[in-house]
């Protein structure tokens, strides 16, 4: 076993290789970053446009040759593009992600910073779905076409139907906007206004916390209530169709002891493994739900750095994440063999 | 295939599994019915111009039938002068036209599409038009006539409309025109910009409040909730059919309304409120924040979400099942290679990178094309579908690997059928259980997908109707609730829809038998 999971940490390295060599190539040759387009519109007057950018100004044309090439030269654009990723990739290894074009500050640091709010969040999130799923879906699984499987299906289908950041808007609107409906909750931010959030004791801090995280933790969970509900449901009731369980009854044992102790063991497992995806999960959804409640994630910031085209800094979310999924794809592996010890991997 | 056989699946003559599986559907009643509604929609759809349009669908006037909505015609082709900008040289407004038919009562109709009298690109000047047909219903028609001073020179106007367009004519002509309908009749023939008539530019003080000099160009005018200058001519007295001036008529119109008080409260509301407008009796789901009608936009949207999941779907699903077989067929190193770069393609991340080419790839929108065959809508199918496809293969390679030890395939090799033919026509038409069970689902996420981008700003380009784009509005303004629960509400109620025929297609292809002990 470990030497499987030996060899798949290094297979991971090329794969990662591979996968930031794409990132990579979209956001170099994508055009209308802001080299591109000072070079574009220096060189559109050459007639060597790379057709497709986005807005050029026209009027930009009396860059000088030399100032391109001290652009290009700055920003290593005058190498060939596998001597820049091989550049690249050196300082990514030093988690060097370069200085964000808009800030000044490095990408690492302001990385690090929205690093914690996201996390924080997709945690408190990933965390309390489950805690809600599990024990939903094991109901659902019990009562298995009574009132109370087809009552909290109609909540599946809804949940399943309207995305999470999208019921976190109507949320918002009900719950937090004072325009129109209750201002129970803040409008936007994860936390009072520093000045504010200074004064506080620490349980006022945890307290501002919660009050300004329910409705962002609530559009999370929301985006994987069904799933992990349907999960749980489904993966008990095939469980309760196996042999062991019926030896378990045979045995004479109470159902109760059977569902939990037999059955729920197992119908666990593929969830368990779930907690693999944890950190890049944490990231795939917060690029809505954070610019639903303006909260200055790492979501936020991955989407300004878009819009503002700050490159430096969607090269290292786009690096982060990639490394992450790669790295939970290896924790589900290790998570089953400890969950399961049927599977054998080899 | 373990279906449970219930008594009406037992037919006496044998039915093909495909069959079963259908008649298994079609007895699922939620699925079913929510397939037929959301077909039934779909379809209706496609002939939204017919039903929400600024076009009529037919015009009758001085006893000949003209067809708006295939053909253009210019306001003055109807005796339509008073467009609020161009006297009558920019396309009819067939609201406007209606009206004045309906106030005349000369036989003259016009039949307006049967849902909603808006365009779904169209900022439609409610409050201007309002003041317009209380002057027709109090038999006031000049308003309509000839005279109006063109806001713009014909140069501009030229430029914009047609470039047949010859330089009008500036000169300060007669103010005095009469209205006569049968002169109509000859502008008609003509439509030309030859006899237009430019009127009193310089008498645009007309007292009327919240009118605003400056509007110009009104029609296409994303900020104007400011009053138009309907009664410019007010001060000159040649009108003959009513000797007030038109500014008279307004004032005494709204006196009048002032009594009643709840028409005036109601047009005040049109004519002071910002952008968007709630629920009206013209609009009944209210505008949007440049004034659309916002239910023209949802059922227009739901047209472009549906056609862009189906689209999508389509495409990601042929590269899916392509690879997929062709990595479950062969096996070996092939199957090893794809599987690595089936890998490395899915560790990137799939929205991030989605986002970055949507914002690099922003093509504009090409008016004269519908909203799927614009190239950006072909563009972000292209980007989506590329990194979608992933997901379909392991399914189909699992079913190409468990297919092809069975016998037809031995017995398809050994009788030297090609390897395309043995995949694409022995094998695949047996492994599209998860491609069909999959289907609804994939779709609901293609639709999330687009709702997404467009909220972001990464999706379509900007007068697409798309729901995601309303979301973006809605969020800057969450007062107005219309705006925030409609496009939600529209969505919500499609993915259920998607999502019932999705459970109910499952259960029938893929039905998963609990046998429950105890």
């Amino acid at each position: 076993m470990w030497s499987y999971f030996a060899r798949r940490f290094l297979l991971a390295i090329p794969t990662l290789l591979f996968s930031t060599l794409i990132v990579f190539l979209v956001v170099q040759k994508a055009p209308g970053g802001p080299v591109e387009a000072a070079i574009m519109a220096s060189q559109m007057g050459g007639g060597q446009g790379e057709a497709g950018g986005g807005a050029v100004d026209m009027a930009n044309n009396g860059v000088s040759q030399a100032s391109i090439d001290a652009i290009k030269k700055y920003y290593d654009l005058d190498k060939p593009i596998h001597v820049r990723f091989y550049r690249w990739g050196k300082k990514i290894l030093r988690l060097d992600f370069g200085v964000s074009s808009n800030f000044g500050k490095p990408v690492w640091d302001m990385l690090k910073g929205r690093f914690k709010i996201s996390i924080s969040l997709g945690l408190l999130g990933f965390f309390l779905s489950y805690m809600i799923c599990i024990p939903l879906g094991i109901f659902k699984a019990i009562k298995h076409n009574g009132y109370f499987d087809f009552g909290s299906s109609v909540l599946v289908f809804a949940g399943y139907s309207i995305p999470g950041w999208a019921f976190g808007m109507l949320a918002l609107m009900y719950f937090a906007s004072p325009d129109y409906g209750y201002e129970w909750f803040p409008l936007n931010g994860i936390q009072s206004s520093p000045d504010v959030f200074k004064e506080l004791s620490t349980w006022g801090k945890l307290m501002d916390y919660a009050h300004h995280a329910i409705l962002p933790v609530g559009a999370y969970m929301l985006g994987s209530f069904a799933r992990l509900t349907i999960l749980t449901k489904n993966s008990l009731m095939e469980n309760l169709g196996q042999d062991y369980v019926r030896t378990a009854f045979a045995k004479g044992l109470p159902e109760r002891r059977v569902i939990v102790v037999h059955a729920m063991r197992n119908s666990l497992i593929p969830l368990a493994t779930g907690l693999g995806h944890i950190f890049s999960l944490v990231l795939a959804g917060s690029y809505l739900i954070e610019s639903v409640f303006q909260i200055e994630g790492m979501g936020m910031l991955g989407f300004k750095a878009i819009i503002n085209k700050d490159i430096n800094i969607v090269m290292g979310i786009l690096v982060i994440s990639t490394a992450l999924s790669l790295f939970g794809n290896i924790v589900q592996d290790v998570l089953y063999c400890i969950f399961d010890p049927r599977i054998r991997f080899k | 295939m373990n279906e449970a056989i219930t008594k009406e699946d037992a037919p006496k003559a044998s039915v093909s599994v495909f069959r079963k599986r259908l008649r298994k559907f079609r007895s699922l009643k939620r699925g079913y019915y929510s397939f037929i509604i959301l077909v039934t929609a779909y379809i209706l759809s496609f002939f939204l111009p017919l039903l929400m349009n600024n076009k009529a669908l037919v015009v009758s006037y001085d006893g000949e039938l003209y067809y708006p909505i295939a053909t253009y015609y210019k306001g003055e082709f109807f005796g339509q002068f008073n467009d609020f900008s161009t006297n009558g040289r920019t396309e009819t407004n067939y609201r406007l036209l209606k009206a004045r038919f309906e106030a005349e009562d000369e036989g003259n109709w016009v039949f307006m599409p049967p849902l909603v009298p808006f365009g779904p690109s169209e900022t439609p000047q409610v409050a201007k038009e309002k003041i317009l047909i209380d002057a027709y219903k109090a038999g006031n028609f000049d308003v309509d006539s000839k005279d109006k001073k063109p806001e713009k020179s014909a140069e501009e106007i030229a430029k914009e409309e047609e470039k047949a367009y010859s330089g009008g004519d500036e000169d300060e002509d007669d103010g005095g025109f009469k209205y006569d309908p049968n002169k109509f009749k000859d502008d008609k023939d003509k439509n030309k910009s030859g006899d237009k008539k430019s009127g009193d530019d310089d008498e645009d003080d007309d007292g009327y409040k919240g009118d605003d000099e400056d509007d110009d160009d009104g029609y296409k005018d994303e900020d104007e909730d400011d009053e138009d200058d309907m009664g410019e001519d007010g001060e000159d007295d040649n009108y003959q059919y009513n000797p007030d001036t038109f500014d008279d008529q307004k004032e005494k119109a709204l006196a009048k309304e002032k009594e009643e008080g709840k028409n005036k409260s109601d047009r005040d509301k049109l004519i002071a409120a910002a952008f968007p407008l709630p629920p009206s009796d013209v609009h009944p789901f209210g505008t949007d924040n440049t004034g659309r009608d916002l239910a023209c936009r949802l059922a227009y949207g739901f047209n472009v979400s549906l056609t862009f999941a189906l689209i999508l779907l389509i495409v990601a699903y042929t590269i899916g099942i392509t690879i997929g077989s062709v990595l479950g067929y062969y096996g070996g190193y092939v199957d090893l290679f794809g599987q690595r770069v089936i890998e490395i393609w899915q560790t990137v991340p799939f929205l991030y990178t989605v986002m970055i080419l949507g914002a690099a790839l922003q093509l504009n929108n090409d008016p004269s094309k519908p909203a799927y065959f614009q190239p950006s809508f072909i563009l972000l199918i292209s980007i989506l579908a590329s990194f979608s496809w992933m997901g379909m293969t392991y399914f189909v390679r699992g079913e190409f690997l468990r297919e092809k030890s069975k016998d037809y395939v031995s017995a398809a090799i050994s009788i030297g059928t090609k390897d395309h033919i043995i995949i694409f026509k022995h094998i695949l038409p047996n492994s599209l259980t998860p491609v069909v069970t999959f289907a609804p689902f994939a779709i609901v996420g293609n639709i999330s997908s687009l709702v997404a981008l467009d909220y972001l700003g990464f999706g379509l380009p900007v007068p697409t109707p798309s729901w995601g784009e309303l979301m973006k509005q809605a969020l800057g303004d969450l007062k107005s609730w219309w705006l925030v629960s409609a496009p939600i509400a529209a969505l919500f109620v499609t993915l259920l829809l998607v999502v019932f025929i999705g459970e109910a297609v499952r259960e029938a292809f893929d039905p998963k038998v609990f046998s429950r002990l105890r």
